[in-house]
């Protein structure tokens, strides 16, 4: 019955590192928004096509909001981080803007269902794969802008994935189910890892 | 940390307690981790129990599917690890969701069990429960865990215990909304879509059954266990007096001893089941009596039962 302990090659970020004033430290919190505005500005991106036209159904309700949420996360983060230098991000960030490029599906329906597929799972790990408020120490200092925008972030998230959800649960993909999962699962994992080894510094 | 393997998921488990003893599995509640058990862990391997917690698929160090969680395969988790015990005395003890998984388990494999003992739980989803777990789950989903841990702390447990613990509330929520995720949580919660009572086999269920009803807890009222009585053949329900939802977190020592009592009970042959219903002790150590006769158990009020009630022993008798 039991398994190994499989705990992930790369495991989770400890928490994150304070200054003496309580607020996290400079190089945690460039580390940390170099990483989410990478995977923030890639869903925007994204979903910007979604917003040019008129809105005619239920589904471009969603992303006009989505795309807006992600313009206000990208915008808040680069705004509310105390950034710093860090020799090791021209190496990571293409490394991460590779990584969240479109990735196939398994085979099985049309161009634009697998577009479709990929953005929902890659925007469902975002939003559900990784919680960067959990890093805060409960001794963070609950003023402190970056610590705020986090909060704001994992407030956010779980309304966001709720978009995700409806397209990768929806009964018109239930014909490709093992896909979707498949896409889900891939995805998480991606963020997870890319998220933990950025983070293993701190 | 040690896993059991379903199909392409890990299950996070731990057993403690004496090798040769009988063996105790809990299973967590909706929003709940192993670690919360550890109060029973202690109560119960002292009193020569092996016990064996877990987080259910979704939840704390277990893995979390992304899309869909079944409840058959909570049930089929559970029997992997009831497994590991066979040729013991099994009790199996579940608190609201994980009630609802251990009396799923119970009509299905009711011949690994020695006892089952059903807590603050149902098999059926009126329209209140139903109400209350859509607004439950929209609270998830517009607020996060935080939001949601809001809203069930106040609703299941004590104005006693919530005004002894207001100052640390915030340290009390964060182990939750550090182990849980809002989708993994959502996915538990949309398990019970397509949901069918199990009323109809409550009967399969043959082993005696402890069934334990908070006095107050209005988000598994009585009714929800009285068809649970009314369906098991050898249930006794005991009400835990001034107790809300989740009596297992506000009283761990009573609990454990109404655990503790009925296996042995149970061993030693003198459980009273058929349907029996009894009131718990307002202290740790005191007597399980009798609920009087003449009174409704349905009732906030002192009113006579519309339906004979079962013979009881006399008030005042103890179950052991």
């Amino acid at each position: 019955m039991s398994a190994a302990d499989p705990s992930a090659a790369v495991p989770p970020p400890a928490p994150f590192p304070l200054d003496a004033s309580g607020r996290v430290h400079p190089s945690a919190q460039t580390r940390a928004a170099a990483f989410l505005l990478c995977a923030h500005g890639t869903l925007a991106t994204r979903l910007a096509p979604t917003v040019l036209g008129p809105v005619h159904t239920a589904g471009q309700v969603v992303l006009h909001g989505a795309y807006w949420r992600e313009m206000e996360i990208c915008s808040l983060l680069s705004r509310a981080t105390s950034w710093t230098f860090d020799a090791a991000l021209p190496f990571l960030t293409p490394r991460w803007e590779a990584a969240f490029l479109p990735a196939p599906v398994r085979p099985g329906g049309t161009l634009v269902e697998d577009q479709m597929i990929d953005l929902s799972a890659f925007g469902h790990a975002v939003y559900g794969g990784i919680r960067p408020a959990t890093l805060l120490p409960p001794k963070a200092d609950p003023t402190d802008p970056f610590a705020l925008a986090l909060g704001m972030l994992e407030f956010e998230s779980s309304r966001l994935i709720q978009g995700q959800i409806a397209v990768l649960k929806s009964p018109a993909l239930a014909s490709r189910r093992p896909a979707v999962v498949a896409a889900v699962e891939f995805r998480l994992t991606q963020i997870r890892t890319l998220w933990n080894e950025a983070c293993a510094d701190f | 940390m040690p896993y059991i393997a379903h199909a392409d998921h890990r299950v996070f488990y731990e057993i403690e307690g004496p090798a040769d003893g009988a063996v105790y599995v809990m299973v967590n509640g909706l929003t709940q981790y192993a670690s919360l058990w550890r109060p029973y862990v202690a109560a119960l391997t002292a009193g020569g129990f092996r016990v064996a917690t877990f987080d259910l698929l979704g939840q704390g160090h277990s893995d979390k599917p992304a899309l869909f969680i079944s409840q058959d395969d909570q049930v089929e988790i559970l029997r992997a690890l009831v497994a590991e015990f066979a040729g013991r005395p099994v009790f199996l003890a579940g608190i609201s969701f994980g009630g609802l998984i251990a009396l799923r388990y119970a009509t299905r494999y009711p011949q690994t069990l020695t006892g089952l003992v059903a807590m603050s739980t149902f098999a059926e989803l009126p329209p209140q429960l139903q109400l209350i777990g859509a607004a439950l789950r929209n609270g998830l989903v517009l607020g996060g865990i935080s939001y949601l841990q809001d809203l069930l702390l106040p609703m299941n447990l004590s104005d006693a215990w919530l005004g002894a613990h207001m100052a640390d509330l915030d340290a009390i929520k964060r182990p939750g909304w550090l182990n849980n995720d809002v989708y993994a949580l959502q996915n538990l919660m949309e398990s019970f879509i397509g949901f069918t009572p199990l009323t109809p086999d409550l009967p399969q269920i043959t082993v005696p059954t402890l069934i334990l009803n908070g006095e107050f807890d209005f988000l598994t009222p009585r009714p929800l266990h009285e068809t649970l009585r009314r369906g098991i053949p050898d249930s006794a329900l005991v009400i835990v007096p001034r107790a809300y939802h989740a009596f297992t977190l506000e009283r761990p020592g009573l609990t454990a001893m109404l655990l503790r009592k009925f296996a042995g009970e149970v061993a030693a042959g003198s459980f009273v089941g058929g349907g029996s219903i009894w009131i718990a002790p307002e202290t740790d150590n005191g007597e399980v009596i009798a609920f009087p006769a003449g009174f409704d158990p349905m009732r906030a009020l002192p009113v006579a039962p519309s339906t004979p009630l079962p013979a009881m022993p006399p008030l005042a008798a103890s179950t052991s």
